[in-house]
């Protein structure tokens, strides 16, 4: 009795030790987002959204993860000052800046930028969306 | 003792048929939903009875706060549902009378319990008040009942439904008056036009039924000529899915009041919106900022050139 009893002490012990040890291994970013050992860092897709919510994209965008590029071609008529862009990244990837709302997309010569951050945060590749209006 | 005690406390109550009260008694449902609206209806259903061998029905009549307009009245058949679902209708009186704010109907026939249907039609002194009603039945051997409701909100808001614009013909929109003109009217108040309806069948691009303020930058407005002194550049936003209740008249139950008029943000909007669909929708902001309105497309037709729209419309400066 007394050795199962000694046995069940240490197994307690053993178990607190590893729980406390284990928050170490799962560290966390500002954002509360998990930090970990991927370093893949690209965009895997990319929807756009009019104010009514509904996709104003004629295709799937073009994305080249190499040239860092991403274009879109948009419907005629569709209003660039107010746009919901959306990002699929890799996973365990951030983006930067963060998207909160509207984004105006208006200035088709100044294409804008957003900075893909990987899993481990050490890797950080930035991204221009070229925009085109079907004619 | 214990299995003794057992026994007597699982033993159930038999149900035993309610009592009935031998007052007069009555209950009221509102039937219609949604906000109340100038030149719309308010419904209720209103039922008294008293047991038979005390008496019979005589009278039910209402009194609003407000006097209704025109098209308020009682109804003077009891309705039940029938065991299909249907509901059936049976006269028990001549047709309500109302005078300003009483509506009233005389019961001839016997009968000791009966449901009628009230129709309140919102009249305009009751803009953006709260309106209440006061329900009363008489039976013969001289009980009267009486049921008050709460207050109702009246909104501050305007509906117009199933305008027609056409391509071509009346394609200039008022938000103002809620109506369409053609290019005559549109010439000669140029000031009221708000929206102009256009369809094009393109080939390079999908156009398609598209409302823009006549303002608008001209790529926007192919093969028109506008008359001249239309320089209203309406603020302009898509929606899809708003399918409000009132507007639709089909299966959504969303319904667009006078605080999501109010508080509306048109900042940065667009003057035009392209490729409407049926089902979809606008929130307009008129170019003084005098109105907010939202416009449902109830259908579109490529062939006849039409939209069918309808709009809920807030005064908001």
């Amino acid at each position: 009795m007394k050795k199962i009893f000694l046995l069940q002490i240490a197994l307690v012990l053993l178990g607190t030790l590893s729980i406390l040890s284990c928050k170490k291994d799962y560290p966390v970013d500002d954002d509360g987002l998990l930090i970990t050992s991927r370093s893949d860092c690209y965009v895997s897709g990319f929807e756009l959204l009019g104010a009514d919510f509904q996709t104003v994209r004629t295709k799937l965008a073009a994305i080249d993860t190499t040239a860092q590029t991403i274009n879109v071609e948009v419907l005629y008529g569709t209003d660039l000052k107010n746009l919901y862009p959306q990002f699929s990244l890799v996973t365990d990837a951030t983006l930067d800046p963060k998207i909160v709302g509207r984004t105006d997309f208006s200035n088709l010569s100044a294409p804008r930028e957003w900075t893909v951050v990987s899993g481990n945060r050490k890797v950080r590749k930035t991204y221009k969306v070229f925009l085109t209006v079907k004619q | 003792m214990v299995f003794a005690s057992l026994v007597t406390a699982c033993k159930d109550d038999e149900f035993q048929i309610p009592a009935a009260s031998d007052k007069l008694q009555n209950e009221l449902i509102k039937r219609s939903l949604g906000p109340n609206i100038v030149g719309g209806t308010i419904e209720f259903a209103y039922a008294a009875a008293i047991v038979p061998e005390k008496g019979k029905l005589v009278s039910m009549s209402v009194e609003a706060s407000f006097a209704g307009a025109a098209g308020t009245y009682l109804e003077h058949r009891s309705y039940s549902t029938s065991s299909a679902g249907v509901d059936v209708g049976v006269a028990i009186g001549n047709p309500s009378a109302t005078t300003d704010k009483l509506t009233e109907v005389v019961f001839t026939a016997d009968t000791s319990a009966a449901t009628l249907r009230y129709y309140y039609k919102i009249p305009e002194e009751a803009r953006g008040k709260t309106v209440s009603f006061k329900f009363s039945a008489k039976s013969s051997n001289g009980e009267t009942i009486v049921y008050q409701t709460d207050a109702y909100e009246v909104r501050k808001m305007d509906m117009q439904l199933d305008l027609i614009a056409k391509d071509a013909a009346n394609c200039y929109i008022s938000i103002a008056d809620m109506k369409t003109y053609d290019a005559a009217f549109a010439a000669a108040n140029p000031g009221k036009i708000d929206l102009v309806y256009l369809y094009r069948a393109l080939t390079a691009v999908t156009y398609g039924h598209s409302l823009v303020a006549p303002a608008t930058d001209p790529v926007y407005l192919p093969a028109i000529t506008l008359p001249a002194g239309l320089t209203n550049r309406s603020k302009i936003v898509k929606a899809f899915s708003v399918r409000d209740q009132q507007l639709a008249r089909i299966q959504y139950g969303v319904f667009v009041d006078d605080v999501d008029l109010l508080s509306k943000d048109f900042d940065n909007a667009p003057d035009f919106a392209i490729n409407l669909r049926a089902e979809g929708g606008i929130w307009v902001q008129t170019a003084d900022g005098k109105y907010n309105a939202y416009i449902y497309v109830n259908s579109v037709n490529n062939t006849t050139k039409e939209m069918k729209i309808s709009i809920k419309r807030l005064t908001v400066k």
